[in-house]
């Protein structure tokens, strides 16, 4: 237990962490708060604006406030551009398109300032003087002082502008009724411009100051910044500026103390669990008024009802049956075993999809945590096979009732609430999930991982990476999704649909919405832990870094691109997105700035997905 | 696919113009006739990037000097470079690709565990030699015996380092940070175990995740753990991070870190906070053997920068593959297999002589050269103690 002295310490550092935090957080609690989004693309633009200052102190030699102003500018201008090019086509599209959309731009601003700067990290000296204040056994500096009061001035600045200007009315108007403020002549456009410029220049600027004060930039950076960010503003309460600030500070406290306590293995593990908690007991934040959940305008509307296409009905046996013998047609082509390893995969990311697209898009949770559910998938087969000696098959069955069981349980919190407050609470769950892997050694063996997990076999056949593993991937994929398919069209499909489309109208008919909330991510973790499982046994080893966030990303990228809660959506989606990278292969580094530009105009020009939404 | 990949198209273009360089102007033998090829899995975009930067530098430096000298079997050695975003799903479609293409004489890579030994098993199934030549997983070369590693084994270089804080610098009470991956989990394990044969104790040891920047609270946890000095089991831009941060939390230990450190950038990104602190390393420019003289003279003079860890150990990784395929005599996969248990005192950056071990399939024996960041700059340690971060 640290002494007093110390705990003075973690105090203080948890403050200063949270005070870097807190820029990051202003930005993107603006835009939530007008333009009810998750702006992924925050975080890369806080890159960007690290790598401006950097360009114009390493080339130009620009003294400090030169380069804030050129920060400052330079970002202000990015993010309009992302309104304009990436958003604002979108306006009438589902609400769900423009979060894919800021997705998409974040992909692509990393890739472009990765293929610019280079990938290594750089280093960002700070000019400003050296002297180091003491407090308690640490010590702060002039950039610790700049940072914090950067923070406090452009909050100060905010509420000023929110609450005294016409733009800031109209702002703040937009946010509240979008179309009743068109209706009063605002003109919305304008506003959500003027929104991401300063939003955006916030997050450009924090970006130099936190490379300057770590003097450590990277392209790699975004991710995380984003991460933290949301954490940050949902503590502080959504759309709430100053709560976020506050929020950041509670985050950075949290962090410290727990680190203080457990160690640091266990920092984020702490960060999430706040989190998760925030979100059950007062899901408007610490600071918003209220405990429940005001309604929101996106309730209902957050999944916009599409028609969906319809295949002629010959189509499909054909489809399974040329998918079928496809080892064969395939046999004389030198990379036959490529096709088929890619397309294996194919179908373990749709065997995941299809889980996330009966949650997400027929119950109406956006899950963004579902590589939480592959991992548990994936250590509860390799564990039960190693462990137990199970034969393969078998522990990939029971590690679908596993990751159902233990899914529906640790999402449970989670039901409660709607529309974005699910996204970011299955988010924090997704990182839970890993953080207890790599600290339950016990069990998971930690960051060493699992080796040996053994291959697949059937009936003492091995089935190889080859065409064996292929079938069998596929029938798990074809079983389920005929079951999932003839789901949707029962009474419990359209019970599914009423809690999904208005909760209050289903709660009125008699329907428990949790219970059926329960059940749905019951049947759709079966299906992620079918696929986790599979994935160990293809993989042999697995550790904590082999299911990533950026897997969640991907899964709700396929559904979305599929069509939500479209079955055959959801395996086509998984097919592209799972090829696309692999078809662009050719272009070396290009390849993921090629993928993202495809993925803003797939959400461009088909925002309801290449099916359709059911 | 049967499109030449932007990588290949870009060497096979440069190995050309270099061959039609040196053909003009030298008595030697160049490499003529259809390249024979390896193949590469690493990361060239997402978050390990500048790793597989750094292994294209010294792979093509190595080609340079391969090519100019006869190659292989009388033709150009080349590469193909997939991009697997060290992701399993992505190295486990690549590792196929390879297998299938009868051009591809033996795969080096991928760079980090999860990715390089999800796709072991194929290599071992198709008989591919796989290289991982940054792989130290304890089990990586237990996926068969197509899976090589001319890794430094922690096992080897840990005690090492154990000698340099403990023997050397005499300390009594070490407290150790180290990325929680299974390179660090596997190096604080046997350092660990090295430091108390060595009659120290380990006070303190904190594992922090690879993406983490702020460190201050895991230094104060570390003050107060009372330690008489501070060991980092780091890559360098983490290793400068907690340098950079040890002073700010009122911090004067010496500071002695793993040698994966050792890059120029370590200093770029640490500042004045990294003078004094100390690593051993298996590479320094300075050192006067001639294989690292060689290399480092053609290094600065094709990239105009200082190389750093990364850059040798690909460029050791394709002298033993070249060396390999040669004592091979042809390019037949398994007889390439079967040569790397027969090369014997392969020329070596790191190693000085590189001989594999026909039991662990890993390169054994590493030495060491002790270091200190000096006024800015590496240079040998000449023993006189320093504190870290209070040298200024």
């Amino acid at each position: 237990m640290p002494s007093l002295a110390s705990w003075f310490d973690h105090t203080l550092n948890g403050l200063i962490i949270g005070n870097v935090y807190a820029l990051l957080a202003v930005g993107l609690a603006l835009i939530f708060g007008v333009s009810n989004l998750i702006n992924f693309a925050h975080g890369s633009v806080y890159t960007v604006g690290a790598f401006i200052g950097w360009a114009a102190i390493t080339y130009f030699k620009t003294p400090l406030p030169v380069t804030l102003l050129l920060v400052i500018g330079g970002s202000a201008l990015l993010g309009m551009a992302i309104e304009r090019i990436g958003l604002r086509p979108l306006a009438n599209s589902p609400r769900i398109a423009p979060l894919l959309a800021t997705i998409g731009i974040s992909f692509v601003l990393d890739q472009l300032v990765q293929l610019l700067a280079g990938p290594d990290p750089r280093a960002l000296p700070s000019p400003l003087p050296p002297w180091r204040l003491q407090i308690g056994g640490g010590t702060i500096g002039a950039l610790d002082l700049l940072i914090a009061g950067i923070g406090l001035v452009s909050t100060g600045a905010l509420f000023g502008f929110l609450r005294y200007t016409r733009l800031g009315w109209a702002v703040r108007a937009s946010a509240q009724d979008r179309d009743a403020a068109q209706q009063m002549g605002v003109n919305i456009h304008a506003v959500n411009q003027a929104v991401f410029a300063i939003a955006s220049a916030l997050g450009g600027l924090s970006g130099l100051l936190v490379g300057m004060y770590y003097n450590n930039i990277s392209p790699a950076m975004s991710f995380q910044a984003t991460l933290k960010g949301v954490v940050a503003v949902v503590i502080g309460g959504v759309g709430n500026v100053p709560g976020a600030i506050a929020g950041s500070l509670l985050l950075g406290l949290t962090e410290s103390w727990g680190v203080a306590l457990f160690g640091t293995p266990y920092r984020n593990l702490f960060a999430f669990l706040l989190l998760i908690a925030i979100l059950v007991w007062r899901p408007n934040g610490l600071f918003g008024k209220g405990r429940a959940l005001a309604p929101e305008p996106l309730t209902g509307t957050f999944i916009a009802p599409s028609k969906p296409v319809v295949l002629p009905r010959w189509l499909w046996p054909a489809v399974i049956a040329l998918l079928v013998v496809l080892p064969w047609l395939v046999q004389p082509l030198q990379q036959a075993s490529y096709v088929l390893t890619t397309l294996t995969n194919a179908w373990l990311y749709a065997l995941l999809a299809l889980s996330l697209t009966l949650v997400a898009g027929t119950v109406g949770l956006i899950s963004l945590g579902h590589a939480g559910l592959l991992a548990v998938g994936a250590y509860a087969s390799a564990l039960l096979a190693i462990d137990l000696g199970l034969p393969v098959p078998l522990a990939v069955l029971f590690a679908g009732f596993a990751t159902a069981a233990l899914g529906t349980l640790l999402v449970y919190p989670a039901f409660r609430l709607r529309g974005h407050y699910v996204s970011i609470a299955t988010l924090g769950i997704g990182e839970i999930v890993a953080l207890v892997i790599l600290n339950w050694e016990s069990l998971t063996r930690g960051p060493i991982g699992i080796t040996g997990v053994p291959a697949l076999a059937l009936a003492g056949t091995p089935l190889d990476a080859g065409p064996g593993f292929y079938w069998f991937a596929l029938a798990a994929l074809l079983a389920l999704a005929l079951l999932q398919s003839r789901l949707l069209r029962t009474h419990l499909g359209r019970v599914f649909r009423a809690v999904r489309d208005d909760d209050v109208a289903a709660r009125s008919y008699g329907v428990v919405p949790n219970r059926y909330k329960a059940l749905a991510f019951a049947f759709g973790g079966f299906a992620a832990g079918i696929a986790g499982g599979l994935t160990a046994h293809l993989y042999s080893y697995i550790n904590h870094e082999t299911f990533t966030s950026q897997i969640s990303i991907l899964a709700i990228t396929i559904v979305i691109l599929g069509g939500l809660g479209n079955v055959a959506g959801a395996v086509i989606g998984a097919v592209a997105l799972i090829g696309l990278p692999e078809l662009f292969r050719v272009t070396a580094e290009y390849r993921m700035l090629i993928y993202g530009v495809t993925l803003l105009l797939l959400v461009r020009f088909r925002p309801q997905g290449l099916l359709g939404t059911v | 696919m049967s499109h030449p990949s932007y990588a290949r198209r870009a060497f096979l273009a440069a190995s050309a113009a270099f061959l039609s360089l040196t053909l003009a102007g030298t008595a030697a033998t160049p490499a003529a006739g259809e390249p024979v090829l390896f193949g590469v899995s690493g990361p060239l975009t997402g978050q390990n990037a500048q790793y597989g930067a750094q292994w294209k530098a010294g792979f093509d430096l190595a080609l340079e000097e391969i090519n100019a000298k006869g190659g292989v079997l009388g033709r150009p050695l080349a590469y193909v470079f997939e991009d697997s975003q060290s992701d399993p799903r992505q190295s486990v479609a690549i590792a196929q690709k390879f297998v299938n293409d009868p051009r591809i004489a033996i795969e080096l890579g991928d760079f980090s565990s999860p990715a390089s030994m999800a796709a072991s098993p194929i290599y071992q199934r198709a008989g591919l030699v796989q290289l991982g030549f940054t792989n130290s997983h304890p089990d990586f070369t237990k996926g068969g015996d197509f899976i090589w590693s001319p890794s430094i084994s922690q096992a080897d270089s840990q005690p090492l380092l154990a000698d340099l804080a403990i023997k050397t610098l005499g300390l009594k009470k070490v407290a150790v940070l180290h990325l929680n991956t299974d390179w660090g989990r596997t190096s604080k394990d046997v350092f660990v175990k090295a430091a108390a044969e060595r009659g120290a104790q380990v006070v303190a040891t904190e594992g922090y995740q690879p993406d983490e920047k702020d460190f201050r609270s895991t230094l104060v946890r570390v003050r107060d753990a009372k330690p008489d000095g501070i060991v980092l089991i780091s890559y360098y831009a983490d290793g400068a991070l907690i340098a950079g941060q040890v002073r700010a939390t009122g911090i004067d230990l010496p500071l002695v870190a793993v040698g994966s450190v050792y890059s120029p950038k370590f200093i770029e990104l640490g500042g004045a906070q990294v003078n004094g602190v100390l690593t051993n390393t298996t590479f320094f420019p300075e050192e006067p053997r001639a294989e690292v003289q060689n290399f480092v003279k053609r290094f600065r003079a094709k990239y105009n920068r200082e190389p750093d860890a990364f850059n040798v150990y690909a460029y050791d990784a394709v002298v033993l593959t070249a060396a390999a395929i040669n004592a091979a005599g042809k390019t037949d996969r398994r007889a390439i297999r079967d040569a790397l248990y027969k090369i014997k005192d392969v020329p070596s950056v790191v190693f000085g002589k590189a001989t594999f071990d026909p039991q662990s399939r890993r390169v054994i024996g590493v030495r060491s050269v002790d270091l200190v960041v000096r006024d800015g700059k590496w240079a040998v340690w000449d023993g006189k103690k320093t504190v870290a971060a209070a040298t200024r």
